[in-house]
């Protein structure tokens, strides 16, 4: 056991016109262990190349998640794929990365642009052993893990962006991994560095893109503990243990709400000192508590964050938001998306009584809700979350 | 004189961005800077009579912009002069 994890993000963008992904990536988590992904560029776009795309992956994860050999994989994938009519071919390329422990990656490529790998947040060129299988030609290779190392599949859809277009050639390996590297943080999580390439490709191909282009990213990263308290428990008896268990735990502390971070200050014996800078005027200011890495205002502030997390696990088109804001919401979103691994929210269930005012858009079932919904968008980005009421 | 306006979230919900500005421009247009000293409270504990301010230590709840002026004059110009 280490204390590294695997974080995983992708996004695609469809050929101009079409309404299905040519593309398709297929992720299997059998336990925290051992994770199996797959991406599949189906031959031609539309209907046909998501079917050749979507057999292909999950063929290729299901058997691979059962420790069969990619041999088996590759001869089970040409005698099941439907044989294209026009092109008299079965074909779909692919890119598999199988990561045990947190330690140890397997890749195996079959015709998709080679995958980039960044060590420290530079181009790392790793070994392959070329093998031929049915007369196809597979790239392998197997490296021990580091923490910050980071895999980029690609599409062809990335390489032939702005053909003809912005670019003569097209966006070439040299120059993704440029982009990449110059563009590099170590706190990047792998959505935001997937998303972050593929608005590239899709500026290059004008807002137009030529081809399916998917971009896949898997980062091994230290595994990041982080702490929310929101709201005093129900019983007020109770304030006390709820408190002492949430600055027992590891790593950073979070607290949401006007009166429970004034029962934190008074826990800690310390001042609570508001900022007046209303960055946002849709959210309240934070405010300051020696000994808490962040104190924001409670409902409002979280039902951003939900928002967030929804559209993150969605299109993600608001990244750039929360990303470089400095808010309360925008503050905990980077937080709890981008730095933490593991979430522990502490919720008190005390019943606010201004917030049962009718003329008040918030309310107690709100509150609740919020930290359901918000845990499973959490869940949907691969956090490991754990939730305990008082 | 130290001046908080309740920035919790049933305060905020009912304009507290909006009388923040108020007061940092009323402290200006009087010439008050050096006198008055504005800053943003958690929450005072009259949320269901937003928005709330404290001048020192006397709490006034139900300030609007309707009535900023008159709030403003009455609790913070006369108790300076």
């Amino acid at each position: 056991m280490n204390n590294l994890c695997t974080d995983i993000g992708f996004c695609s963008i469809n050929k101009n016109g079409e309404q299905l992904c040519g593309d398709h990536i297929e992720l299997i988590e059998q336990n925290e262990n051992y994770i199996v992904f797959v991406l599949a560029d189906g031959l031609g776009s539309g209907v046909k190349a998501c079917i050749l795309s979507t057999l292909t992956s999950k063929i290729i994860s299901t058997m691979m998640a059962n420790k069969m050999t990619i041999e088996e994989c590759v001869s089970t994938i040409a005698s099941t794929l439907p044989v294209c009519e026009k092109r008299g071919v079965a074909y779909s390329t692919f890119t598999i990365i199988r990561i045990t422990d947190n330690s140890e990656a397997e890749i195996i490529q079959y015709d998709n642009p080679m995958v980039i790998m960044l060590r420290d947040g530079q181009n790392y060129e790793y070994p392959s052993t070329i093998m031929e299988i049915g007369g196809k030609t597979i790239y392998r290779s197997k490296l021990s893990l580091q923490q910050n190392d980071v895999f980029v599949t690609l599409s062809d859809g990335a390489i032939y962006a702005g053909v003809g277009k912005t670019l003569n050639f097209g966006w070439q390996r040299d120059s993704i991994i440029d982009f990449l590297v110059g563009n590099y943080d170590s706190n990047m999580s792998a959505k935001v560095i997937s998303q972050l390439l593929l608005d590239q490709c899709n500026t290059l191909y004008g807002g137009e893109p030529g081809d399916d282009t998917t971009v896949g990213a898997i980062k091994i990263r230290q595994r990041v503990p982080m702490n929310l308290l929101m709201g005093p428990p129900s019983n007020p008896a109770d304030l006390k243990k709820m408190l002492t268990l949430f600055f027992a735990k590891e790593g950073k502390h979070i607290v949401c709400g006007g009166t429970t971070s004034t029962l934190a200050a008074e826990f800690l014996g310390k001042p609570v000192i508001p900022c007046l800078d209303y960055i946002d005027p849709q959210i309240p200011p934070i405010a300051k508590i020696e000994g808490i890495d962040l104190v924001t205002e409670g409902v409002i502030t979280m039902t951003q964050v939900m928002k967030y997390a929804e559209n993150y696990i969605a299109d993600n088109n608001t990244y750039t938001e929360w990303f470089t804001k400095k808010d309360g919401a925008s503050q905990i979103a980077r937080l709890l998306f981008e730095e933490a691994t593991d979430i522990n929210f502490y919720v008190g269930r005390a019943i606010n009584p201004a917030h049962q005012n009718p003329n008040l858009p918030i309310n107690f079932s709100i509150k609740m809700r919020i930290i359901d919904e918000l845990s499973e968008s959490l869940k949907k980005m691969g956090k490991h979350i754990n939730v305990c009421y008082f | 004189m130290n001046v908080y306006v309740c920035v919790g979230s049933s305060c905020h919900l009912k304009g507290s961005y909006k009388i923040i500005e108020l007061m940092k421009e009323y402290v200006e247009n009087n010439h008050l800077e050096e006198k008055v000293n504005i800053a943003a409270a958690f929450c005072l504990g009259k949320c269901t009579s937003g928005v709330t301010i404290k001048v020192e230590d006397e709490i006034i709840c139900g300030v609007s912009p309707e009535n900023f002026n008159d709030i403003f004059n009455t609790y913070i110009l006369e108790k300076l002069n």
